[in-house]
């Protein structure tokens, strides 16, 4: 995997991590709007850069089955 | 404003950034805390919150707090530290000398997706069936051996185009190695998988009872 592609994936699980994970105190979302936006840009960065890391011959071949 | 970062025992070692941080403790328990910014919400004001609670993980047993918990002062924040006593004292010990280690698994992207404007139901089940199947494998191939190796593990919904696995696993800190080289174990074993593993986290997965 490209360094690229490893820092999108760790944007990811850390978006999962700080607005999804944690001791919650108040039980509402105080960051309900942000959230939004911030993980649809994180999918997104994930989605196309293992494209392009397929792209370069970085990932392993996709078998046809699974 | 005050915004609260994670939950600790008391008493425990200096800060790391005894600037930017302090203590609210009550009896066992400590929150650690600095003052609430008004910052936009990026991915790199993300990683500063998470390096603070990373760097409180190095020397201490951490539970973090959901970003954006923010007290108006110390008080309101010790006095939840009073309420639930109990609950944050049992989840500490449940994640002490453990890390969080994050694991996705990928499919390939080619795959004819579910919500296509064009699909007709048939086509629409067929492929339905097809990405259930998929997600049954992988947590089949990929989550039972890790599971294994972990105090404790927590499988979530899978969201993104083509993911066929997402899991949270809480993982002695002397078996990370381990953890990591049967990931790759299984990479190899698996080449239509993209296997991601990151970490390790402190225990946000793992804070509930």
């Amino acid at each position: 995997m490209t360094t690229i592609a490893e820092q999108d994936v760790a944007l990811i699980d850390l978006l999962d991590r700080l607005l999804g994970g944690g001791v919650v105190i108040f039980g509402d979302i105080t960051l309900a709007v942000a959230d939004v936006d911030l993980v649809y840009v994180g999918l997104r960065a994930l989605i196309s850069s293992v494209a392009t890391a397929r792209e370069q011959g970085v990932l392993p071949e996709m078998g046809d089955a699974l | 404003m005050i915004e609260l970062y994670a939950i600790t025992d008391h008493p425990g070692p200096a800060l790391p950034d005894a600037r930017v941080l302090r203590v609210v403790s009550r009896g066992s328990l400590a929150g650690v805390y600095g003052d609430a910014g008004d910052e936009a919400i990026t991915p790199d004001a993300l990683w500063r919150h998470e390096q603070i609670v990373e760097e409180l993980m190095q020397e201490r047993t951490v539970l973090p707090v959901r970003y954006g918990t923010r007290f108006a002062d110390e008080r309101a924040a010790g006095q939840v530290l009073e309420e639930r006593r109990e609950q944050f004292a049992a989840a500490l010990e449940r994640v002490r000398g453990a890390v969080e280690l994050a694991v996705r698994v990928i499919g390939r992207a080619d795959q004819p997706k579910v919500t296509g404007p064009a699909q007709s139901g048939t086509e629409y089940l067929r492929a339905r069936l097809r990405e259930h199947a998929s997600e049954s494998e992988a947590v089949h191939v990929v989550h039972e051996p890790l599971s294994e190796l972990a105090r404790d593990h927590v499988l979530r919904p899978v969201v993104l185009a083509d993911e066929r696995m997402r899991a949270a696993y809480l993982v002695e800190a002397t078996a990370v190695q381990e953890f990591s080289a049967t990931v790759q174990r299984l990479q190899d074993a698996h080449p239509p998988l993209l296997i991601t593993c990151t970490g390790p986290w402190p225990a946000y997965s793992f804070t509930q009872s």
